[in-house]
């Protein structure tokens, strides 16, 4: 009897455990694989992942532009750093000319940044000035113009009203690309790169007025609500969160041998243990609670 | 181990630590760069409004028109709000100083002008927008076609939508009482309410790890270098 009173004492020890014996689980988990990173397979999702990179391989000559809304900040860095990153070098690959933009302030470092990188990381590896990608006229960053409203209706209608000047304070109108980019028209598809419902913004005024393609990259929290938007059609592809972004590097290393850091690949065996480990822990959390209902239940509590 | 040099990245890995020391307990570091970001964040914002929005939106169209005036005189021009220098630009900043009013009670009740304006603007223009969007395309979307059942798994899938869609809409549905053959088909629709939850849970953990995993692989291998 007092064998069976010991062990009932352990359920209610370990639901009572400091939540910092968790944390410090968690962490172990995380850094060992990232110390010692190991290989697991990273498995394509058809829906999602590959439908955008299909999109974006299928991209017509006669609008060869595409927006990229831009719309990171560094809280939501690890996942959708890797995504834009990505997405840059598929087009720059493709030769598909971009044109970005960010609908908040505190995006603009960060999407200037993952420019810069993917930017010379082609121009390191050129031999060619046709190699190279070149502001202007392989790409255009437009800067930040509030509220976001104003700029994705405005671009519908002409972006030289939205945009008169680019970020660096150049006329828009003098960059080489602008020549055939007057408004969505000219562009063949939208994606957008945020961690809140902007992709369904542009759905409901670019797509809904003007009948260009959107697509998304967004963070893991907020997929959910982009699937009814996938499943009727309305958003073409998506990126969803860390794992989609390292299925978007998985598909550009394989299509064009590209050889380049990817960030995202890199959390992926972290990702894997801590998922596990917190199953488990979902596990043990129930069990614990369970076993300990049952043990009062019978002592009449 | 290849540490770094860089002054940014060490005072992003000390700013990072600082961050993470409150999973231990509150203390004074992390106090620190809590307030610090919250000053960056604040100071950057501004200082971009300023010189993106205020500066080509505000400024620059009274000092052209004021520049116009001054050397050719007077015309109607400056008075046109779709040319670079105008004063026109007068109008809308006087109605948007109006917000200032809510801090005097006697003409506090101003302030209703600008926010009014703001929210007629924004229910038309997003009404007939969302409704397309968000209820029709997902109307349309929720019918099941001969096309959709042509393949097994597609089809099963479009017929799931549509009684998860149907059930939890019954569910809601609040003018009678859920009892007899409504009781089941709603009791089916928390079950798929449930199994959203679940999903959105798992995919909030997903979420939360890898922004953990950027900042781990941030220390590890940008600033300590231990990761090749």
């Amino acid at each position: 009897m007092s064998n069976r009173v010991e062990i009932q004492t352990v359920w209610q020890k370990m639901m009572g455990v400091d939540r910092r014996v968790i944390y410090v689980i968690v962490a172990l988990v995380m850094i060992i694989p990232i110390i010692f990173p190991f290989d697991l397979p990273i498995r394509v999702s058809e829906r999602t992942t590959q439908a955008l990179f299909d999109a974006v391989e299928k991209f017509p000559k006669e609008h060869n532009a595409m927006l990229i809304s831009a719309d990171l900040s560094p809280q939501d860095q690890p996942e959708l750093y890797p995504m834009l990153v990505s997405l840059l070098r598929h087009s720059f690959h493709r030769r598909i000319k971009v044109l970005a933009m960010c609908l908040y302030a505190n995006s603009l470092g960060l999407a200037e940044q993952a420019f810069n990188q993917v930017v010379s990381e082609f121009n390191n590896r050129a031999t060619t000035d046709e190699e190279r990608i070149i502001y202007g006229r392989d790409y255009v960053f437009l800067g930040w113009k509030p509220p976001p409203i104003v700029p994705i209706l405005g671009l519908g209608e002409n972006i030289f009203d939205v945009f008169p000047k680019d970020f660096y304070g150049n006329d828009l109108n003098l960059q080489p690309m602008m020549t055939n980019i007057k408004s969505y028209r000219d562009m063949d598809m939208i994606a957008s790169i945020a961690a809140n419902s902007l992709p369904i913004t542009y759905v409901a005024y670019a797509q809904a007025r003007y009948g260009i393609k959107v697509t998304a990259g967004v963070t893991a929290v907020s997929v959910a609500d982009f699937y009814p938007y996938l499943d009727s059609g309305q958003l073409t592809g998506m990126i969803e969160g860390m794992k989609g972004a390292a299925e978007y590097e998985k598909l550009v290393q394989e299509k064009f041998s590209d050889q380049e850091r990817r960030m995202a690949c890199e959390g992926m065996s972290a990702q894997s243990t801590t998922h596990i480990a917190i199953i488990l822990m979902v596990i043990l959390g129930n069990v614990c609670y369970f076993m300990q209902r049952r043990h009062e239940n019978r002592r009449g509590v | 181990m290849n540490i770094a040099t860089e002054f940014w990245t060490w005072n992003a890995a000390i700013l990072t630590i600082a961050i993470f020391s409150f999973l231990w307990r509150d203390n004074p570091l992390y106090r620190i760069a809590e307030h610090l970001y919250i000053g960056v964040a604040n100071g950057y914002s501004i200082t971009l409004t300023y010189f993106n929005v205020v500066v080509p939106m505000m400024i620059d169209p009274l000092v052209n028109a004021g520049k116009m005036v001054k050397q050719d005189g007077f015309s109607t021009a400056v008075l046109n709000p779709f040319n670079d220098a105008n004063f026109f630009i007068i109008l809308p900043m006087m109605v948007g100083a109006l917000y200032i009013t809510r801090f005097i009670p006697k003409i506090s009740w101003m302030v209703r002008i600008p926010i009014g304006l703001t929210m007629g603007y924004y229910t038309a223009i997003s009404i007939p927008a969302s409704f397309e969007a968000g209820i029709l395309r997902q109307l349309e979307a929720s019918i099941v076609t001969r096309a959709q059942l042509a393949e097994f798994w597609p089809g099963f899938w479009t017929i799931v939508i549509l009684l998860s869609t149907l059930a939890t809409l019954i569910y809601f549905f609040f003018s009678t009482e859920q009892k007899g053959v409504l009781r089941p088909i709603s009791n089916f629709g928390i079950l798929m309410v449930m199994i959203g939850f679940g999903a959105s849970f798992g995919l909030t953990v997903m979420a939360r790890i890898s922004l953990a995993i950027g900042r781990f692989i941030f220390l590890f291998k940008d600033w300590l270098g231990v990761v090749s």
